[in-house]
């Protein structure tokens, strides 16, 4: 009796600690708008000079060399004009970035200011936690930003981030190989693979090539997607649009496509890009772009800083052109930038300290160090920035089109890659290649409808 | 004189569960509401802030009607079997080996236990640099003792890609069933071999008929936590392969981390993570009825 009485009671405190739980979690998971009039990290709402005001920026470029030390220059510079003011970064890297503002977000630890991208910015604004910075700066300020910087920013006529700088999709090139040559900086893809096939080379003699006309970034993901697009769109292809009707379509399977995938992937069947493409990623391309192995690579400015921090001997040797044309130019501006947190109660400190690092010098100073272009259409009409090794980028920002703004988008970037890798192993055709790829986002524009 | 043993013993059962309180309320708190939010989230199109769309069960249905998701389980499972298979050859081989009464015993184990004490960061970085074409030290070796006269693309290529990784979280856990193996093999009386070795038993009857049921229990443990961990290992693949080459590598972790946060597709994310769940609990399931002896 004495056990029967045990087991029926531990089974009630269990029911009940079960149900208590189901109920915590359906109360923690239901959104919770109360407002947080302390700002992240239980900071104290922005008082007068005479109150110490903690501003917490999160931000990718704090894992990056040489921008990490410019963009605390820039900080130490803010705090000396307002010894008030204290400001933390939080720092984490461009891949983890977006997984670090949801989980910070669902919390509502966000910081005052925190990075955000052409990629994100539809998605932060759709959670609400992004301030309207026309709100927060004057309009002689706002209509300084290039237009198509601009117009990347904006939902429903908010402005939702700033864009600190662009880093422009071109073609990145050792300036004094083609000189050698005598080669041009190419214009067209057939000026490209010649280019390429003739910057191929056994420069010691030893009969191995050890230097390689193109570096391919030939991963699945968006570093190889975000390069192999732009370059497919100068081909007149899109790879997602919207018809008359407002629908999106792809012209994935268009024969121009598959005229591009068939240039792309012959580059690696011709032995112009160094062994191991499809391993190949962003930063393994600049190591080997710093290591004098290959002679081009489709990439922004702000290439030219990472590998001149690895080899400082290239200072001068390397140019940027926009990415060759088949039918036209194409580009994306690769935005990047700072939100400020729509419940940060340092709102009018964040916004002046994003403008300070948008004055005029702190700009040219940045991109001088880092290669990335401001997005201000004053300091890109200096000459400082305007020069041989950046003003091919800068042309390249007039020929940029706007990432269709689907919450996808990155999936497109997976069936593309996809598509690349297929051909390259042999696995598919271009055209089976293409196929699939077209079928593929034509099944989730339709779950997504 | 019943009352009073009664009242005792109800003041034992609560004293008990006193105890037992603060561990209960630590799991609770840190695996069931975890484990309950994330099944709550799998019923909702969410961005886990303003917007929570009721589905239902629409991401399950999605998820088991997927060809891909299909595909990288099986992806997975083929990982996940290669991975425990090399771990307990392995660390069984060297378990049994440290076993036996040897010169510098210590710091053979000391040695061994390295990888598993190595960040999983470091193993595929370390991993990812031996296996790359140009540079690496297995194209190098491999050249120089003449195996191949072009280099390998080890992980670039679909055949060879899910080996490499294999190799590599095989090398990061091998140390872990070495060690519970070796505890297991330790606990087995010396009485009982000799025994079986005056009952005319060979090596390989003595290993048999003494040896694996005296670690069967340590070995069904063993079993469950290394399948359970490799079936959702995330870092190794993710940084050697990023699930590539064309999903050859892509298991069922790095599928739902794209899902939640490349895609936002947090519901969906939560479906697939559930699913996964309930594939490890059946496996841990199976592994304790298939094993008799464990049993008695």
């Amino acid at each position: 009796m004495m056990n029967i009485m045990r087991v029926k009671s531990m089974k009630v405190v269990l029911t009940v600690v079960l149900a208590v739980t189901l109920l915590l979690s359906a109360c923690g998971g239901q959104a919770n708008d109360s407002g947080n009039t302390l700002g992240s990290s239980g900071n104290s709402p922005q008082g007068s000079d005479n109150e110490r005001v903690k501003l917490t920026i999160l931000s990718t470029a704090q894992t990056q060399n040489p921008e990490s030390g410019v963009e605390k220059e820039f900080a130490q510079a803010f705090m000396d004009i307002h010894p008030h003011v204290e400001i933390e970064f939080i720092s984490v890297p461009t891949n983890d970035a977006y997984a670090k503002i949801i989980t910070m977000a669902t919390s509502k630890q966000l910081p005052d200011i925190f990075v955000n991208t052409a990629e994100f910015y539809t998605q932060a604004y759709e959670m609400g936690i992004t301030a309207d910075l026309r709100e927060l700066f004057d309009e002689s300020f706002v209509n300084g930003f290039h237009p198509l910087a601009l117009e990347q920013t904006e939902i429903d006529g908010q402005m939702v981030f700033m864009p600190n700088f662009t880093i422009p999709m071109g073609l990145l090139y050792r300036a004094d190989w083609f000189e050698e040559e005598g080669i041009a900086p190419p214009e067209t893809w057939d000026e490209f693979m010649d280019a390429a096939r003739r910057l191929t080379k056994d420069t010691n003699g030893d009969g191995i090539i050890d230097r390689w006309g193109f570096g391919m970034v030939g991963t699945k993901n968006s570093s190889g997607g975000s390069r192999y697009v732009p370059m497919m769109r100068t081909f007149g292809v899109k790879e997602l649009y919207q018809d008359e009707n407002g629908n999106w379509e792809t012209e994935f399977d268009s024969p121009e496509s598959i005229a591009f995938l068939k240039l792309f992937t012959d580059l690696v069947f011709e032995g112009l890009v160094p062994p191991g493409p499809l391993q190949t990623g962003y930063a393994e391309a600049v190591t080997m772009m710093a290591n004098e192995q290959i002679a081009m690579m489709i990439t922004g400015p702000h290439t030219i800083g990472a590998v001149l921090a690895q080899n400082p001997d290239l200072e001068g040797k390397l140019a940027g052109v926009p990415i060759p044309k088949q039918v036209e130019h194409a580009s994306t501006l690769g935005l990047l930038g700072y939100s400020i947190y729509k419940d940060s109660p340092n709102k009018e400190i964040a916004a002046e300290y994003l403008k300070f690092t948008m004055e005029k010098e702190n700009a040219i100073r940045w991109t001088q160090v880092t290669g990335r272009l401001p997005s201000r259409i004053e300091p890109l009409q200096d000459p400082a920035i305007n020069n041989d090794m950046l003003s091919g980028f800068v042309k390249a920002m007039d020929y940029a089109y706007q990432i269709p703004n689907v919450p996808y988008y990155a999936k497109v970037y997976d069936y593309v890659g996809e598509a690349y890798q297929s051909v390259i192993l042999g696995h598919e055709t271009v055209e089976e290649a293409a196929a699939r790829a077209a079928n593929s986002i034509r099944e989730e524009i339709d779950r997504n409808r | 004189m019943k009352s009073s043993v009664g009242s005792i013993a109800r003041r034992n059962q609560f004293s008990g569960l006193w105890f037992v309180f603060p561990s209960a309320v630590l799991m609770l708190a840190l695996i069931t509401y975890p484990l309950m939010f994330g099944g709550y989230i799998s019923l909702f199109d969410t961005n886990l802030i303003n917007r929570w769309d009721f589905v239902g069960l629409k991401y399950y249905a999605q998820a088991l009607t997927d060809a891909s998701f299909r595909r990288d389980i099986g992806t997975t499972f083929l990982y996940t079997f290669l991975v425990v298979a090399g771990n307990f050859i392995i660390g069984m081989a060297l378990a049994l080996l440290l076993n036996r009464n040897i010169r510098g015993r210590w710091l053979f184990r000391s040695i061994l236990l390295l990888p598993w004490l190595i960040p999983d960061v470091v193993i595929a970085l370390l991993w990812k640099w031996l296996f790359n074409p140009m540079y690496g030290l297995v194209n190098h070796y491999l050249t120089v003792f003449g195996f191949i006269s072009q280099p390998l693309d080890v992980l670039g290529s679909p055949d060879t890609a899910m080996a490499g990784i294999v190799i590599a979280s095989i090398w990061k856990g091998f140390p872990f069933v070495m060690v519970l193996l070796l505890a297991g093999l330790q606990s087995i009386p010396k009485e009982l071999y000799e025994a079986a070795e005056i009952d005319g038993g060979n090596a390989l009857q003595r290993f048999r008929h003494v040896t694996l049921p005296g670690i069967m229990p340590v070995l069904i443990v063993a079993l469950i936590l290394d399948t359970v961990w490799f079936f959702k290992h995330y870092t190794v693949v993710w940084l050697m392969t990023s699930g590539g080459p064309i999903n050859a590598t892509n298991v069922i972790s790095i599928s739902i981390y794209q899902t939640a946060f490349a895609d936002f597709q947090f519901g969906r994310a939560a479906a697939m993570a559930v699913i996964v769940f309930v594939i490890c609990y059946v496996i841990g399931f199976v592994y304790r009825r298939l094993t008799p002896a464990y049993e008695n």
